[in-house]
């Protein structure tokens, strides 16, 4: 699982030219926003209809991370469950005063430039976008680009059908893949202690028994 | 006699291997005297061969350049200038930068990559054909800093082969994604060291919104620029949270205003825990140009470097204007950034543990990056006869002594104040304490005092830490004035010394390449390990361990 995802988002600089940025996509920008890579109406293969209509908002900001100890940034759903074949609302809400993003990864790249779907909000406004989700049962990463966000609480997953798993570091949903061990500098004279006196302790005993 | 052996032989055997594998080199000098004198010296054994050389595989030295951004241009009637080293600013953001993100067509913006917003120009207010009324945003962005599912910098930006050091940076409101692209993890091109460089005119009335996207409090502060202590509205307008305002939290924007009545290139910084927060990178050139009719300005200018869109007074008396923007990073501030990523901890790391008063710093950076790749994008390139102005900053936590090879050129204002004629004096190596400004003229004209003629002259900090990545050589601010002439079409100088080749490597700087082994393979070589030596050292440290536990045995037996 975790390599899944490691190659997904931390494939290292592929030779991709700085220059080329973005330039295939189909985007809509606006003073609102972006939307990139809509989809409306063309089936994924596989799909032979638009299975049922799924309708979701997300409320982005600051304030979302306060469920959530050791993050600055949040969403207020951080796992979006949908049938396959489906096709997504998604009304984004940013509530802070500056850009949030909601970005899903890992779609299939003939319909989606890239692989991806994604809706950029400016600060205070709210952007809407469809898309409609291949067939097979997966777990998609959807997180905001925006440098450290994804690290510091925006981060989440698609599960389309049974999905394949949960990715690692989703707030509320799954643990940190690297975990920090939040003890203190204290318990470490303890750990030193214990051991001293569990072996003292057997020495003792086992000269007692001889 | 057997049973004496029995008893006795182990460890009169192990002492006996134990003394033979002591190497002779390690016996007291009076042993050694004695024995040279009974014997002689020891009889020739060759030193150790060199190691083979490794292979170097270089990165490119200059990045392909596919869609022209370094030509002359025009776009939305904007003149930009060729910019003749191989890595240049992107052409449409340069123009929207000029004629206002909200005065483009989407083509423009949507090559400019900026959102709608960025950079906002509006009236003429003094009716002498340029806007006066200025906006522009800035977010705050961390480079190479930390995560909980991977190990590697994330949004990763190198200084130098392999060098990158967590850093934070102000960056213009770009659109999208904070990487190259969805497979890469290379921070976009908007998001770099330095911060931009800010160019607004004299008696501009100039907003600044500082949409912090940053996970830590920040705040901007005008260092040097003309500002009211409070805006109109009565806030707090200076970015110190002592005695102005409370700082911009995370998700949150502010913004500052002010007016300039005079012209000089200053300097803006955070100011919230400014040893640590400039330190880190969130600090920038705040450049005042003077007042002139139909003066539209390149209002930012990615990464510093060359102006492709000068002022009116710059053209009047330059041929080329560049922005120089020094800075020195501590490895073990930066680091801190990666360690963790709970912002508690982050926040407690930097603030409260780390000691900036038992610091030293250990990367030199021009425009952000160290040599080798200060050579791609920050050379001084100009031509024979050319005056060529140079605004810098020292933006790091040491003073530079900033020196010229081939030229001597002259400090005409320092911290935005014009010196007197009398004191313009030419000099080759220019003194900056910590956040000091000056603009520099420089002429490359051929009299033997400005100039000793056309070449690849060396431009550097001639402090001698300056010119190193942590301690490693070349690396550092090193850069060079180069003479038209001497550029290749790619825009790589057309050098005549040793291969660089070796500096283009992550190995390099890592300390794993011998600094002088292609000149003379061999000669200057890794020196290898001795093999004998390594038995004789196996061969005591075994028999020495044996000896004690038999020692060890014989003692407890005893007592028992």
């Amino acid at each position: 699982m975790f390599l899944r995802l490691a190659l997904l988002v931390f494939l290292p600089a592929a030779v991709a030219a700085q220059q080329m940025d973005h330039s295939e996509h189909e985007m809509t920008v606006g003073t609102t926003g972006v939307v990139m890579n809509e989809n409306r109406d063309t089936l994924p293969r596989g799909c032979t209809e638009v299975s049922r209509d799924h309708s979701f908002t997300i409320y982005a900001g600051r304030e979302y991370a306060d469920q959530q100890h050791g993050m600055m940034f949040g969403m207020s759903e951080h796992e979006v469950q949908v049938e396959p074949c489906s096709r997504v609302e998604i009304t984004f809400v940013n509530e802070d005063g500056i850009r949030h993003q909601w970005m899903v990864h890992g779609l299939p790249k003939y319909l989606y430039p890239a692989g991806m779907f994604h809706i950029e909000a400016m600060g205070e406004q709210t952007q809407k976008g469809v898309f409609i989700v291949p067939p097979e049962d997966k777990t998609y990463l959807i997180h905001c680009d925006m440098a450290q966000h994804m690290e510091k609480g925006m981060r989440g997953q698609l599960v389309v059908g049974k999905g394949s798993g949960d990715l690692w570091s989703v707030p509320g949903i799954s643990d940190d893949y690297y975990r920090f061990p939040y003890l203190s500098a204290r318990s470490a004279y303890v750990a030193v202690f214990l051991a001293l006196a569990g072996f003292l302790a057997t020495f003792w005993l086992a000269g007692k028994r001889k | 006699m057997t049973s004496f052996l029995k008893k006795h032989g182990i460890w009169m055997l192990t002492l006996l291997v134990a003394l033979l594998a002591f190497p002779p080199q390690w016996y007291p000098d009076p042993v050694r005297v004695k024995l040279t004198e009974w014997f002689g010296a020891a009889s020739f054994r060759p030193l150790p061969a060199s190691t083979a050389a490794q292979s170097i595989e270089p990165e490119s030295f200059c990045p392909p350049d596919p869609s022209g951004w370094r030509d002359e241009q025009k776009i939305e009637g904007v003149q930009i200038s060729a910019s003749a080293p191989c890595v240049a600013d992107n052409p449409y953001a340069v123009a929207a930068f000029v004629k206002g993100t909200n005065n483009v067509s989407e083509d423009t913006l949507l090559k400019s990559g900026l959102t709608a917003d960025a950079v906002v120009k509006g009236r003429d207010l003094d009716g002498d054909g340029d806007p006066d009324e200025i906006h522009i945003r800035l977010e705050v962005a961390e480079l190479n800093g930390g995560s909980s599912i991977t190990r590697e910098p994330v949004t990763s930006f190198d200084i130098a082969p392999g060098v990158s050091p967590g850093m934070w940076v102000f960056a213009p409101k770009f659109v999208g994604m904070a990487v190259e692209n969805f497979e890469s993890n290379v921070a976009r091109y908007s998001l770099r060291l330095p911060s931009p460089a800010i160019r607004i005119e004299q008696g501009d009335q100039v907003y600044v919104t500082l949409e912090n996207s940053h996970y830590m409090p920040h705040t901007l502060h005008l260092h040097g620029a003309d500002h009211g202590f409070t805006d109109v509205s009565g806030e707090g307008n200076d970015g110190v949270p002592l005695t102005s305002e409370m700082p911009v939290l995370p998700g949150d924007a502010r913004t500052y205003e002010l007016t300039p009545r005079q012209s000089g290139t200053m300097y803006y910084h955070c100011h919230v825990q400014p040893h640590v927060h400039v330190q880190m990178g969130l600090q920038g050139l705040f450049i005042i140009e003077e007042n002139r009719p139909n003066n539209t300005l390149q209002t930012m200018n990615i990464g510093a470097g060359l102006v492709r869109a000068p002022s009116v007074a710059s053209v009047e008396s330059y041929d080329r204007e560049y922005d120089l923007h020094y800075l020195d990073l501590d490895k073990e501030l930066s680091e801190r950034i990666q360690k963790y990523n709970d912002p508690r901890l982050i926040t407690q790391s930097m603030h409260r543990d780390y000691d900036i008063t038992d610091a030293s710093v250990d990367f030199f950076t021009l425009n952000g990056r160290s040599f080798p790749y200060t050579f791609r994008e920050s050379l001084l390139v100009g031509a024979e006869n050319e005056r060529i102005k140079l605004r810098v900053v020292n933006g790091g936590s040491k003073g530079i002594a900033l020196h010229t090879h081939g030229h001597k050129y002259t400090v005409t204002h320092r911290d935005g104040v014009p010196l007197p004629e009398a004191v313009q004096v030419p000099q080759d190596v220019v003194w900056l304490a910590t956040s000091q400004r000056v603009d520099l003229s420089l002429e490359l004209t051929n009299d033997g005092l400005r100039a000793y003629g056309p070449g690849i002259w060396l431009f550097h900090d001639h402090q001698n830490q300056g010119v190193t990545t942590d301690g490693i050589g070349p690396g550092g601010n090193i850069s060079a004035i180069v003479y038209e002439e001497y550029l290749q079409d790619s825009g790589w100088p057309n050098t005549r010394g040793v291969s660089m080749d070796k500096y283009f490597t992550d190995a390099y700087y890592r300390r794993e390449v011998p600094v002088w082994e292609d000149y003379a393979p061999g000669l200057f070589s890794q020196a290898g390990n001795d093999p004998v030596m390594f038995v004789r050292v196996i061969l005591l440290a075994l028999s020495l361990g044996i000896l004690a536990a038999l020692l060890l045995t014989a003692l407890m037996r005893r007592r028992a």
